[in-house]
């Protein structure tokens, strides 16, 4: 999950979350708010009654000794002042019923208090509803969720914008800087902009990670390059001189073998040169890649290399290519270079008598081409390390080769785009698929 | 045949010197460009064999320097730099061949005699063995009126490499190289030319033994003409 959704999705859950913890908590705000203000009020109407009381006398209210009380028409307030024992005191706010001559029996938040006037103990009661107050808090809850889930949405979306904004730029550092970075093709750097110190930071590192690696990259290969090239001369020498000792009358038949050793060791690292040569070459994109060949021809050729290491080994080829397939846009010399090393992989570690099949299949928009032999196959942790240069993880039973032929293979296919896909088990063989993209086969 | 050799790897000049000389050719030898120019513009050659990498010359120039005064001369280039560029350039200011470092010497003369044919029009080139006719350059063999077309390019080739170095024994190594010279291989193992000739003697022999086509014990094979 990208950065920004997690961000976004994280914000909304978080504050859906506090809004319905804050939503569910409301009836026991509003009781509490509500009680809070009828009881000042409630205070308030008794300051009040005091005063009056005091300043036009306990007359105003009760006269013979009888009690006073009023409440309005629909009994939502009520006013009581009676009389009681001098011993009597009381001064608090609860909730309690009250009974009704009509019959009625209502709940009321009620105020009692105790004074006394001229040696007479009187009590007073007020009472307020509170049905009224319990049918507000249904309301209220809705409106509050409503209009805080209307904020939730809003701050989400300005979240959303906000972090869009901010985070452009590591969307940009890793659009242009990381993914589709062809190794070792890197573009020219070019800046993000941002203010964002963290990704500046982060860019500039990249930047200069890349720099390294395309720089060590660049050195290996122009090493490799220049070395080849510079053995060749001595190579040439050497094998000269050789080929003329040959022709020399006087050599006796002793010499003679121990000239061909020379010549044997010679061959061997000439191969090694031009190998690593070739593969230096691909990797500097020496070669064009303007040939039209169709693919059961070149393959034929190869065969017609190869077929005598077949017989060698009397193992039986089987090639299921469709004739109307063209390479085009490749290298001819480099994709038979490609097929003859992966063929002659597949003999090599082949077991006497053994078969190889190659065999073409369309899959989607591309095309497959696979290389599959009954022989020795490949320890399934060594496949991603086969096609290291130098590296030999098959035992061939002719100790004749200095693994390079992957490398090659590996090499050829980078520079055409095809990706290679291996498959092996243990004494069953291996199956090298080549999958090429529609724009080198063409069907005609 | 007059050849003139640039090369400023005096070893290499040398060798080159002493199997050309071998094969009957008259060899100059130029370390330099600058004294190859001069040679170029004075003398005339049959063949001129240019170092692309000189010091102190371009070896293109070289060849157009050739192409000028000496429009005769065959010339074939000898580089160390394999370079794709080097080799179209070579080609289009007219080399006749291009062979890249490290190469055979019996490659290079082999080489020049398929120049030699081409510029002499050599249209009957047909070898006499033991009752077979090999026509080099039909490629065709044929066993008095019947043609053995059971030989393959392969070993064909191989046979033909073992005629145009008649009497001389050639190694494995060096067939191999002759016939698997494009091939960039993992392998440097050359067994496989024994079994190439063990398949060229079978077919040969459904007609006549082919006694010419000689082994060389631990060392390779090689064709015998006489005279």
């Amino acid at each position: 999950m990208k950065l920004g959704t997690k961000l976004t999705l994280f914000n909304a859950i978080s504050k859906l979350v506090i809004v319905i913890l804050f939503v569910l908590l409301v009836p026991v705000l509003i009781k509490n708010i509500s009680r809070n203000y009828v009881d000042s009020k409630l205070i308030k109407q008794k300051n009040k009654l005091l005063q009056i009381v005091k300043s036009k006398g306990i007359e105003t209210y009760i006269e013979n000794g009888e009690g006073y009380g009023s409440y309005l028409p629909l009994k939502e307030e009520y006013i009581s002042l009676d009389e009681v024992d001098p011993d009597y005191f009381l001064d608090t706010i609860k909730r309690g019923k009250r009974l009704f001559s009509e019959g009625d029996t209502l709940e009321y938040r009620i105020l009692s208090h105790t004074f006394k006037v001229k040696n007479k103990n009187y009590l007073l009661e007020i009472g307020k509803s509170v049905d009224t107050l319990d049918e507000t808090s249904v309301p209220l809850q809705n409106i509050a969720f409503q209009v805080l889930l209307g904020m939730i949405l809003l701050t989400v979306l300005a979240d959303q914008v906000y972090s869009t904004y901010v985070l452009k730029p590591l969307r940009l550092i890793i659009k242009t800087k990381l993914v589709g970075q062809k190794f070792p093709n890197f573009h020219t750097y070019r800046q993000v902009r941002t203010t964002t110190s963290d990704f500046q930071h982060l860019d500039i590192s990249i930047h200069n990670m890349i720099e390294t690696i395309a720089d060590k990259f660049h050195k290996e290969r122009e090493f490799i390059s220049n070395a080849s090239h510079e053995l060749m001369t001595p190579i040439s020498i050497l094998q000269s001189k050789i080929e003329n000792m040959f022709e020399e009358e006087d050599i006796n038949d002793e010499l003679k073998g121990r000239l061909l050793e020379m010549q044997k060791i010679l061959n061997r690292l000439k191969s090694i040169t031009k190998t690593l040569l070739l593969i230096s070459q691909i990797e500097n994109e020496q070669f064009l890649k303007e040939d039209k060949v169709s693919v059961s021809e070149l393959l034929q050729e190869v065969y017609d290399e190869i077929s005598i290491r077949l017989q060698d080994k009397n193992i039986s080829y089987e090639m299921l290519m469709p004739d109307n397939w063209h390479f085009v846009n490749i290298n001819k010399f480099l994709l038979f270079n490609l097929f003859f090393n992966l063929i002659n992989n597949a003999i090599k570690y082949n077991h006497e008598g053994g078969s190889i099949k190659v065999t073409g299949v369309a899959v989607n928009d591309k095309y497959m081409i696979s290389i599959a032999d009954t022989g020795i196959g490949i320890d399934e942790d060594a496949i991603p390390l086969i096609f290291n240069r130098f590296k030999k993880f098959r035992q061939s039973l002719q100790q004749d080769s200095f693994g390079l032929g992957l490398p090659i293979v590996k090499s050829i296919a980078a520079f055409h785009d095809i990706e290679i896909n291996v498959i092996s088990e243990k004494d069953k063989g291996s199956t090298f698929k080549l999958i090429f993209p529609a724009t080198l086969i063409v069907i005609s | 045949m007059n050849v003139l050799i640039i090369e400023d790897e005096t070893a290499l000049a040398h060798e080159l010197e002493i199997f050309l000389s071998n094969y009957n050719y008259i060899c100059e030898v130029c370390f330099d460009g600058t004294s190859a120019s001069e040679k170029i513009a004075t003398n005339l050659y049959d063949f001129i064999l240019i170092d692309l990498g000189l010091p102190d010359y371009d070896g293109l120039d070289l060849l157009r320097e050739s192409k000028k005064t000496n429009s005769e001369a065959a010339c074939i280039i000898l580089t160390a730099r394999a370079e794709i560029n080097d080799r179209i350039k070579g080609l289009d200011l007219g080399a006749d061949d291009y062979l890249p470092k490290p190469f055979s010497l019996l490659e290079l003369q082999s080489r020049m005699q398929a120049i030699i044919r081409r510029k002499f029009g050599v249209k009957n080139n047909i070898v006499e063995l033991g009752g077979f006719l090999i026509d080099l350059t039909a490629r065709t063999i044929s066993y008095y009126n019947s043609v053995v077309n059971t030989i393959t390019k392969k070993e064909f080739d191989l046979i033909a490499y073992l005629i145009l170095h008649k009497n001389r024994t050639l190694t494995r190594m060096q067939l191999s190289e002759h016939i698997w010279g494009s091939v960039v291989n993992n392998d440097y193992d050359s067994n496989y030319i024994d079994a190439h000739i063990k398949n060229i003697r079978k077919k040969l022999n459904a007609y006549a033994p082919p006694d010419w086509l000689e082994t060389v014990r631990g060392l390779g094979y090689k064709i015998k003409i006489n005279a």
